[in-house]
Parts: structure tokens; C-alpha cells; sequence
């Protein structure tokens, strides 16, 4: 109660720009003809010493090609500052038996170490795990980024020593629980002050490794219920945490969830959770409050049949509410579409995929939104593509498996081998420019991000401190890309990074509102929303030519600020004390770039 | 358990169905007092004693899709064609129900419903090489991509149509055998013939907007109006009316 009456109190520091809407900034700063933008990106993952090279789990046994395709992920990409020296790193996953992790660490100028060794954290992938996710958060509030791997077996946690090092600390942390999870968030679902950790599940808690049941796999292509559903970790502030996946009520979920996103949907001061699943319905759960979750699906988005990917959040259209961007598959025979959930603000949500021009990413996976060209709008980036391999393709194959009558799909058995057969593979990713007219234009060729690998992870953050967001893509089976941001004449922009204190340390949850007439930019610091990728805690918003912002910051306790923050450079804030000096330094050093 | 009920139901059904007129008519009362739940058990007591009607078979699709009761559908015509197998007409509209429920179906299940359908419209054609019978199975190959090889298919049976409805007098319908055709040479690559079969058409019916549509447009454009066109995701209309209101 206290913290509603909080909330309505504060009045929202507005900056006015005599009637003039962002679309008219983006007009004035980036006249270009014919709709086209400035966007353009530069693949430099070699030259900046980013190599990485995926190797999806190879199985062995009954139908270990069938398993091998149903888990062809893995490839995970979660960017964070784990040094505290201000520059972003990177840490990305592979799946193979014996095959390691890597952790970049970020030297600046785009340059990159690679300090897997030193830093103790390239396990995961043994001969009963595989390794899926991955997230960076601060799980004991410390000031220093933990680290947790997600695996097809029990999850992995290593605490940051803060010396470059990390500890292994699983056994101890009560992440003991056996699933086949292949997504991982963390926020903070009961605003104690503490991370959560929610683990999305794929299959449901069988061992594939050692498979004794060969009746694995989804009982329904369209409308499956045999899946893992969710576990939700509480962290009880203490190092370590409690399955409450029932007592929350999450459990009645069986769903292949696939991905997950949190944010709150409705205004209320606490996260929902958005869970994107494979085989059927997705779901969306709002937060009673209480620790607590209700299934608001059927009355706020419908149920569906599509085969989620990815749950993406952000608010497209600066009306103030988050959306919901879900890629599903939209290929030579399914054709679903994605769904852009545009948030009425009534807890109910309209797809406007179709109508935004956002509803063809293809085979989707992971997709994130960042304003590329800093003017005020969030473009969206998508990977896709399932399997890049021979000229036969398998889906022919398929066919005849799927349309054989009284067919047990769960039986690992039935399922055609796909062998050396390519599907839905070599597709072009896409980008799509914000046009600031709740519409997008397709940019991905003039952008120079069109590879056709099969994409999987997507995570988006200033890795050279410049301004403007970068772009990092993972693949199964394939090289990792790093897209360096090349475009010119850009927006201004604002970089925050947000430090709680009676909120969690990583602020996420926390959300920055900026007021420009009748528009609201909208951000909220994200705990890895999207399909294996992470974009950093910090926030970053393009804000085309003003030089002085005001802004609103809620964070996660209730608390609510107004700071006015610089142009152009990265500012510390720390809840209750405005703008503060980093505490550990920073090598970007705050200062004006 | 639930066969058995649903067996001695539809046995029930079967021996309480007057002459099939009588329960047609009293089918059309019911719809026209909202009256849906009594509407489908007298349609089915009128197919029941006369099951190659394809007037009685089309209105209760309608109905089916209305309520979106499709089970109840398949269940009916799945006795209906097993007391009846020599009923084309019943097997043509067994298959059309699933037709009917793919547009409310996931993209899988729209694979496997297409392909059910696919076997009942080949029975009816076993049974009567008719128009109907043949522009809806050819019609149907349309729906599949390119990758499942099945539009030579649709080519051979809506030439055959088109050879039916040439020794016809035109019906109005028959505009439906220049437009598929026309699209499934252009999914064959054969764009010359397809200009040459909706040009031809365009003869019969000069004012048709789909015909002038195809040939206005070319490339990108001809292709995405030909893509929407077999658009699974949107509802076919089988409403068979038109085949006894023509005159």
C-alpha cells in the first residue's frame, strides 16, 4: 500500500519539446529517402578475437539422431560486466560432451581475451548434462556478477571471487533439481531484494542420456501438455534458494517451454512472466503480489497453437506499456507467424505481427529489440534457421511420419532420422528498422547483418562504449558472430547503469522512463528476456537530439526517482543516491565519448 | 465406452429420422430460431435416411463450422460413410469437414487434416468422377507447398473439371476451374499457360476480378495475391450452395 501511494505521489518530471514527437526528431536527424535508414553493422567476431564455434550434443544409442535435432540448441550468448572495469564481456556456451564454455573478457577498443581457463568456468558438458543458458546476475548482492549455467541435468552456479576467478557453489545453493531446462532468467519475483531464478524446461525431467522411456517427445505437435514446464528458484538471501515452483503456482504448466520473459505487464509495481513454448500455447502468468503467479492466458492473449521461441520485452511503440515479441516458425510448411503483443494496457494484449510487418522472421529463435540508430525507436534483430545442411531436406521425410495414422509422436522410435538432410536452413536473418509509426521496414541486407547461419542466441549491448548497440549472435554448429555498429549521424543517447540497494544489486526489474510530450520511452532492466542471449543490465536509450534528460526511475522496492542524466556517456546510479562515481572505477571512466 | 454411447446415439438417431425432407425442414426452423444443438441432430437424421445429399451435407458443415464442433462432424460422417460407402457425395463432405476445422488447427494438425481430407475426396471421385469432386481434390493440392510435389496432381484433376465443365452449359461456379488451374500452372513454373487458361477464362466470365487480378500483376506481386490465395491459416469457403442455386 505504502508503495502504491508512493508511486501515484511522485509526479513525472517531463521533458517537453514544444509539441514536437520523437518521429519528428528522427525526421530532422536522419533524412534519408524512401524509408531507408543509417543502420549498417560490420562482422568482426575475428578480428576482435571472438572465437567461438559451436557443437551441438552428439547422443549415442536408441535414435540419437532424433535426439541430437530435438536439442539443437545450446549455443548461448550472455553478456555482462563480470570484472567491474565498466566494459561489457562475454560468455558464451557449447553443448557437446567435454566441450567448454568461453568467457571473453572485454580489453576495450573491441577487443577481446579469452580467460575461460583463469576464470574457472568452462564445465558443464559431461556425459549426464548439457549445457543449454546461461545468465549473469548478482545473486548474493555483493556489487560482483555471478554466474549460472542451465543445463539438460541440474543447474550450475559459480560465484564471482573478484579476482577474475569463480567458485563453484552449486552443491550448496540448492539448485539441485534435475530437468531438461534449456532457458534461464532471474528477476525478482517477490521484490525482497533478492534475484530469482526461473529455469524454463524443454523435455520433462528425463535423463536423454541415459534414456530409459524412448516416449520423450511432445504427445501433440500443436497442442503438447508432456513437457517441463517451469522451476522457480526463491533466493532466500542467504546463498542459497528453494524450489517454490508449486507454491507460486507454476507447476500446473507442463508445457515445452522454450523461452521465458519477465516484466511488468501491468503497471503494478511487480514482474509477470511471459513463457514462450514450443508445441502449443504459450502462457502468461501475472504476479498476485503475494508471491504468487495467476494464468492470465486465455483472457490476455488467447491460447495458441505455434511453436514459441522466444519472449522478447520491450515496449516497441513508446506508449509507456511493455509488448511482447514471440518468434514461432514460419517456413515452407508452417505458417504461423510471430506474434507482437502489443500491450492494451487493460491486461489484454493484441498480436499486431501482420500489421507492424514483424510477423516473418521464418525458422524464429532468439530476437531482441535495441534502438540501433539512436532515435528514440527499438528495432528488433531476429535469428532463424533451423539446420544448414544437404541439398535433400527433411521435411518431405517428416511428412510421412507425421500424417501416418494413430502415430504415438512421444516415441522417440517413430521419428524419421534426418541424416546429412538441411531444414529450414540458410535463412537470412532480419532486422527491422522502427519507422516510429507502430510499423517496420526490413533492413537486414542494407544493414549488413543478412547471414544465413543457424542463428539461436541474440544479445544486444554497447560493447565499445561508443554509444551505439552491437549486436552478438550465436549459432548452432557455427562460428559466433559479433556485428560492430558502423552507423553514422546516430541520435544522441543515454547509458545508465542502475545500482540497488534495498532493491537487488543488478536493479533488475527497475525501470527508466523518459517523457517526451505525448511519448514515453520506456525501459526496464531485463534478467536474459529472450532466447539464449542475455543483453547487459544496462540501459541504454537513443534520445536523437536532446542533450539534457529527465528521468523517472522506479526501482523493484518501490522507490522512485527523478535524475537528470548527460548525453552521450554512461552514468552510475545508485538507488537513493542520484548519480554516483563507480564504485570499482570503470575504464570508460564515465567520461564523454 | 464413449463409441458404445456414441453408437447407440447415432443408432438412436437413425431410427427416429422421419423421411428426410421432413427433418431437413425441420433443421431449417431450428436454425432460423437459433435453435443450433436441435438443427444439427435433424440435419443428421436427414442425412442419415438420405446420405449422398449434398444440400443436407453443406448445411451442416455450415452449422459444424458455426459451433465449431468439428469431431462431432467426423464422428457422424464416419458412420454415415461406413452404413453408406457408395455415397460420394458423403465422402466428399466427410473430407470437406476436415477442410472446414483447419483454419482453427495448429500447423501440424493442418498438415494431417489436409491429408484426411485428401483420402475422402479421392473416394468420392472413386465413386463419381464428378466437377465437385474433382476441382475440390484438385483445388486442395494447391494448399500443399512445392516441397510435397503434389501440384501436378492438382493440374491433372482440374483439367479434368475443366474438361467436364466444357461439355457443360456455363455455370457461374465454373469460374473456380480457370482460376485453380491457372494458379497451379503458375506453381509449376508454367506462367505462359497460366496467362493462357485465366485469359481463357476471362472469356467465359469477363468481369471476374480474380482473373483480371492474375493477369494485371506479375512477379512479386502476382505471387503473393496466388500465396494469400492458399493461405492455410484463412477459412475456405465450402458452402456448397451454390451447386443447387445455380440455374
Amino acid at each position: 500500500m505504502i508503495r502504491k501511494t508512493v508511486l501515484c505521489a511522485m509526479p513525472l518530471l517531463a521533458l517537453v519539446l514544444a509539441g514536437k514527437t520523437i518521429a519528428a526528431w528522427s525526421s530532422e536527424i536522419l533524412p534519408l529517402p524512401n524509408g531507408s535508414s543509417r543502420i549498417r553493422f560490420e562482422e568482426i567476431a575475428a578480428k576482435a578475437g571472438v572465437n567461438h564455434l559451436h557443437h551441438t550434443r552428439v547422443f549415442k544409442g536408441l535414435k540419437a539422431d532424433v535426439l541430437g535435432m530435438f536439442t539443437a540448441g545450446g549455443a548461448s550468448v550472455v553478456i555482462g560486466d563480470y570484472n567491474n572495469d565498466g566494459l561489457e564481456d562475454i560468455f558464451l556456451t557449447d553443448s557437446d560432451e567435454g566441450r567448454s564454455n568461453r568467457l571473453y573478457r572485454n580489453d576495450g577498443n573491441m577487443k577481446f581475451t579469452d580467460v575461460t581457463e583463469a576464470a574457472h568456468i568452462a564445465g558443464g558438458n559431461d556425459s549426464h548434462s548439457i549445457v543449454s543458458d546461461a545468465v549473469w546476475f548478482d545473486y548474493d548482492n555483493d556489487g560482483w556478477k555471478d554466474l549460472l549455467i542451465a543445463r539438460f541435468g541440474t543447474p550450475l552456479l559459480y560465484h564471482n571471487e573478484k579476482n577474475g576467478t569463480f567458485k563453484d557453489v552449486t552443491r550448496e545453493s540448492g539448485l539441485n533439481t534435475f530437468g531438461n531446462s534449456i532457458a534461464v532468467i532471474v528477476f525478482d519475483y517477490d521484490n525482497d531484494g533478492n534475484l530469482d531464478v526461473l529455469l524454463g524446461n524443454y523435455f520433462k525431467p528425463e535423463n536423454l542420456l541415459d534414456l530409459k522411456d524412448p516416449h520423450v517427445l511432445p504427445n501433440d505437435l500443436d497442442n503438447a501438455i508432456n513437457g517441463g514446464g517451469v522451476t522457480l528458484y526463491r533466493n532466500n538471501g542467504k546463498g542459497n534458494f528453494t524450489d517454490v515452483t508449486e507454491k507460486a503456482g507454476l507447476s500446473r504448466h507442463t508445457g515445452w517451454t522454450l523461452d521465458m520473459g519477465h516484466g511488468d505487464f501491468n503497471n503494478d509495481g511487480y514482474e509477470d512472466l511471459y513463457l514462450a513454448c514450443d508445441y502449443g500455447t504459450d502462457r502468461l502468468f501475472f504476479n498476485n503480489r503475494d508471491g504468487t503467479f495467476r494464468d492470465v492466458t486465455e483472457k490476455a492473449i488467447g491460447f495458441d497453437t505455434k511453436k514459441g521461441m522466444n519472449a522478447e520485452v520491450a515496449d516497441y511503440n513508446n506508449d509507456g506499456l511493455l509488448d511482447i515479441y514471440v518468434t514461432n516458425i514460419t517456413d515452407e510448411y508452417m505458417k504461423e507467424c510471430n506474434m507482437l503483443w502489443h500491450n492494451n494496457g487493460d491486461g489484454t494484449f493484441t498480436d499486431v505481427s501482420k500489421e507492424t510487418g514483424t510477423c516473418d522472421t521464418l525458422w524464429g529463435w532468439g530476437a531482441k529489440f535495441g534502438d540501433f540508430d539512436n532515435d528514440g525507436f527499438q528495432d528488433l534483430f531476429a535469428a532463424n534457421g533451423l539446420r544448414s545442411a544437404g541439398e535433400e531436406n527433411y521435411i518431405p521425410v517428416l511428412l510421412e511420419m507425421i500424417i501416418k495414422p494413430g502415430i504415438d509422436f512421444t516415441d522417440v522410435r517413430n521419428w524419421p532420422e534426418i541424416g546429412n538432410r538441411s531444414w529450414s536452413g540458410f535463412q537470412k536473418k532480419k532486422m527491422f528498422h522502427n519507422l516510429g509509426t507502430q510499423t517496420f521496414r526490413e533492413i537486414s541486407a542494407d544493414a549488413g547483418v543478412d547471414n544465413n547461419r543457424d542463428g539461436r542466441g541474440v544479445a544486444v549491448a554497447d560493447l565499445d562504449g561508443d554509444g551505439l548497440l552491437d549486436i552478438f549472435q550465436t549459432n548452432a554448429n557455427q562460428q559466433a558472430m559479433l556485428y560492430r555498429n558502423r552507423s553514422e549521424k546516430t541520435g544522441n543517447w543515454v547509458e545508465l547503469e542502475l545500482i540497488g540497494t534495498k532493491s537487488n544489486r543488478d536493479a533488475i526489474g527497475a525501470r527508466v522512463k523518459l517523457q517526451v510530450g505525448t511519448q514515453t520511452l520506456l525501459r526496464e532492466v531485463q534478467g536474459g528476456n529472450g532466447y539464449a542471449g542475455q543483453s547487459p543490465a544496462r540501459i541504454h536509450i537513443g534520445t536523437g537530439p536532446l542533450t539534457k534528460i529527465a528521468l523517472e526511475i522506479r526501482w523493484p522496492s518501490g522507490a522512485v526517482e527523478n535524475v537528470t542524466v548527460p548525453v552521450n556517456r554512461l552514468t552510475y546510479i545508485k538507488e537513493g543516491k542520484g548519480a554516483v562515481k563507480p564504485e570499482f572505477g570503470s575504464r570508460l571512466d564515465a567520461a564523454p565519448r | 465406452m464413449i463409441e458404445i454411447v456414441t453408437l447407440l446415439l447415432f443408432l438412436s438417431v437413425m431410427q427416429a429420422a422421419g423421411p428426410a425432407e421432413q427433418q431437413y425442414s425441420l433443421a431449417v426452423k431450428a436454425i432460423a430460431a437459433r435453435d443450433n444443438a436441435n438443427a444439427l441432430g435433424y440435419l443428421e437424421a436427414a442425412l442419415t435416411a438420405d446420405p449422398d445429399n449434398i444440400r443436407y451435407a453443406s448445411d451442416y458443415r455450415q452449422l459444424l463450422i458455426q459451433t465449431k464442433q468439428y469431431d462431432r462432424g467426423t464422428n457422424f460422417f464416419d458412420k454415415l460413410v461406413q452404413a453408406h460407402p457408395q455415397a460420394a457425395n458423403a465422402h466428399l463432405n466427410y473430407g470437406f469437414v476436415y477442410v472446414d476445422k483447419i483454419p482453427d488447427s495448429g500447423s501440424i494438425t493442418q498438415v494431417i487434416l489436409a491429408n484426411k481430407a485428401l483420402s475422402h475426396f479421392s473416394k468420392a471421385i472413386e465413386l463419381k468422377r464428378s466437377w465437385i469432386a474433382l476441382y475440390t481434390r484438385g483445388n486442395s493440392y494447391m494448399y500443399w507447398p512445392r516441397i510435397f510435389n503434389r501440384t501436378h496432381l492438382a493440374v491433372a484433376d482440374l483439367e479434368e473439371a475443366m474438361k467436364i465443365q466444357k461439355a457443360d452449359r456455363t455455370k457461374s461456379y465454373y469460374i473456380r476451374s480457370y482460376i485453380s488451374l491457372g494458379d497451379a500452372y503458375w506453381k509449376m513454373d508454367n506462367l505462359e499457360k497460366a496467362r493462357s487458361v485465366w485469359r481463357e477464362g476471362l472469356t467465359v466470365f469477363p468481369d471476374n476480378p480474380q482473373l483480371k487480378a492474375r493477369l494485371a500483376a506479375n512477379g512479386d506481386g502476382l505471387k503473393a495475391l496466388i500465396d494469400d490465395t492458399y493461405d492455410p491459416n484463412k477459412r475456405v469457403d465450402t458452402n456448397l450452395k451454390e451447386l443447387w442455386t445455380e440455374q
